[in-house]
């Protein structure tokens, strides 16, 4: 990817430069990635050498954990309440990770070999761009490596205060092995949960969605509908859409349902706000302009009114997704018997932490997941917009 | 006076509503003018004359207040593809790329079908076929005029409306594009209406000129310019047209200082 080497600067220019010589690269086709290349500053060999360290960080820490958990003894009172023993998991895991680690760090040192020419050909079009290969993932791993490092001395820290010392009161914080036991053990009702949760987010967002799209435009665009749509807007949109949890919870025949309103409620409000600004924000130009060519009212909506106020439309979606998971969690902890919510809180009844973490990560990583579909979508469809999408 | 692109404008009034003084504005005032298929006219007046109001009334954006603008011998009651408009501010759509643009263009006014394998020639003639997959923004301001021109010709239209188009480009690129507008026009031989209030380029553009005063807008002078294309700007005809047309536009006095006006 291209993109990588953005932010990076640890780039040795005039090495670099010998073997961007040697791809024939003119200045006229150079890739933004070669192009940063060039406009990097050299570093200095106190500079590598701290470099260096910092790629192999990540991987020490890693193996640090392993050691810990392996080696450490356990603290004193340390009584699972299932009488479950550390298992071997943990070390899997965080082995993974570290296998992943230490062949990008093969991979980058790979590049220390850039003036060493295959067979004494300067031109082996192959060697250099397996070099030039090398030297991306090098820079990828030295931007990454501090977030890395701190994420594994988290976890180090966790389990530390958790199954070697006790710190942290137990059995409420489970170590990080009794909780990917936990995820393992319950594996076939966690992924039901999760998609039950997936499905009610997607049935109520994209209804509430829909329905604020609709209204945002109606009232944008004809000012009797503004004249209906602004006053419920004003009136109810200040009010959290959970308010009425419990009203649903008597009235809704179907809880599902009940939580389906609930969650497109939240989404309705924002989208249907944002949708209307979009359309009043868009430039008159901009209709007159598809009226010469003769447009029709239809395509005067679909083609203008709605490309037009998609930026804007976008910035509800978001407001409305975060309100959507917010509003998903407490409907299922409250009432809807299925999904992530309700099963942290039926876990907590029987008081195994230990699953409840487990689904607290799983939410955590399906919301992620969620967000960054979105983001994804939101980038492509927004991708006309001068100076990009954040 | 029922041929295709011909315009003629009958006894226009055009007031607006005051918004902030609660009373009204007279923008055009008993205004008649007619304009020949395929002819060049240009309209050239202060600020506030009235011109733009004019040009938006004959492409069907406003509607008169009083009298009546007939295209092709026909009423004009709206928009209408057949009269294409260039603003002074490219209204290209920033979500789509040129060619989408121009295929927007063609598919609002039903005109695609024959006109798609013509839409990268056109780009091509207007030197953007590198930017055929651009967004607006991607742009330079010249490329972004020059597209929304190929956009509006795009669909053949029997008048193009012109409102001061050049009028935010920087004087090398107008004076491109004023050559580029003038082998447009005489490759197409459609009508074209070209509101201005640089004097050099109704001059060095247009067969006639309408001069117009403001509050409330009217004709003033209408002015032949019986030279041929391509036109020297420095010579003495040239000059001559400049100074009467100051004349009518009471700039006169001024005229050996604002050359540059």
């Amino acid at each position: 990817m291209a993109t990588t080497a953005t932010t990076t600067t640890e780039t040795d220019a005039a090495a670099e430069k010998t073997i961007l010589d040697s791809l024939e690269t003119r200045a006229s086709e150079l890739s933004i990635w070669e192009l940063r290349q060039i406009e990097a500053k050299p570093k200095t060999a106190a500079g590598k050498a701290v470099d260096w360290l910092l790629r192999l960080l990540p991987l020490i820490v890693s193996l640090l954990i392993i050691a810990q958990y392996k080696f450490a003894p356990n603290f004193k009172e340390f009584k699972p309440l299932d009488k479950s023993k550390p298992t071997n998991l943990w070390v899997w895991f965080i082995g993974f990770f570290a296998a992943i680690l230490l062949a990008r760090v093969f991979i980058s040192l790979f590049s220390l070999l850039e003036n060493v020419r295959f067979r004494g050909d300067k031109n082996n079009s192959r060697w250099n761009r397996a070099i030039l290969f090398s030297k991306r993932t090098s820079q990828k791993l030295r931007r990454n490596a501090p977030i890395y490092t701190a994420v594994f001395i988290l976890l180090f820290a966790y389990d530390w205060a958790t199954l070697k010392t006790g710190r942290l009161p137990q059995p409420y914080f489970p170590w990080p092995d009794a909780i990917l036991n936990a995820m393992i053990s319950d594996r076939v009702i966690l992924w039901k949960s999760v998609w039950h949760s997936l499905i009610l987010l997607f049935i109520g967002y994209s209804s509430g969605g829909l329905a604020g799209l609709v209204t945002g435009i109606a009232a944008g665009w004809s000012e009797k509908a503004r004249y209906w749509v602004w006053p419920v807007v004003k009136v109810l949109g200040p009010i959290p859409s959970t308010t009425w949890l419990p009203i649903i919870l008597i009235v809704a025949s179907s809880l599902f349902g009940g939580s389906v309103f609930l969650i497109a409620l939240g989404v309705w409000y924002p989208v249907t706000m944002t949708t209307m600004t979009g359309v009043l924000n868009i430039p008159k130009s901009n209709f007159e302009a598809a009226r010469t060519f003769g447009a029709t009212k239809a395509a005067l909506i679909f083609k203008v009114a709605i490309p037009a106020s998609s930026p804007f439309i976008f910035q509800g979606l978001t407001q409305g997704m975060s309100i959507a998971c917010t509003a998903l969690l407490v409907a299922e902890m409250m009432g809807v018997e299925a999904g992530l919510g309700w099963y942290i809180n039926w876990q907590r009844g029987w008081a195994e932490f230990a699953k409840m973490y487990a689904a607290v990560i799983i939410i955590c990583l399906t919301f992620f997941l969620v967000n960054a579909l979105f983001s994804f979508i939101k980038k492509r469809v927004l991708r006309w917009k001068e100076g990009g999408v954040v | 006076m029922s041929e295709r692109g011909s315009i003629e404008v009958r006894n226009l009034n055009k007031t607006f509503a005051r918004l902030d003084s609660g009373g009204t504005l007279c923008a055009i005032e008993d205004l008649s003018l007619t304009v020949e298929p395929g002819e060049f006219v240009s309209i050239v007046g202060t600020s506030g004359c009235g011109k733009s109001t004019l040009l938006r009334v004959i492409a069907g954006l406003e509607m008169p207040t009083r009298g009546e603008v007939l295209c092709g011998g026909v009423p004009v009651t709206g928009t209408n593809p057949d009269r294409g408009l260039v603003f002074q501010e490219h209204t290209l759509f920033p979500w789509l790329t040129v060619r989408r643009n121009i295929i927007f263009a063609l598919k609002s006014s039903k005109r695609l079908g024959a006109n798609r394998a013509a839409v990268d020639t056109l780009i091509g003639k207007a030197g953007l076929s590198e930017f055929a997959g651009s967004y607006p923004h991607q742009l330079s301001g010249g490329m972004r005029q020059r597209a929304s021109l190929i956009r509006s010709l795009a669909v053949s239209p029997d008048v193009l409306l012109l409102d001061e188009p050049l009028g935010a480009l920087d004087s090398f690129t107008r004076m491109t594009l004023q050559d580029e507008i003038i082998r447009l026009w005489q490759e197409r031989g459609n009508t074209m209406v070209l509101i201005t209030h640089d004097v050099d380029e109704a001059v060095y553009l247009s067969q006639r000129i309408v001069v117009m005063s403001p509050r409330p807008g009217r004709v003033t002078e209408v002015v032949d310019v019986p030279m041929s294309y391509p036109r020297n700007r420095g010579s003495s005809d040239f000059t001559e047209l400049r100074v009467k047309l100051l004349t009518a536009l009471n700039f006169a006095s001024e005229v050996e200082q604002e050359y540059n006006l």
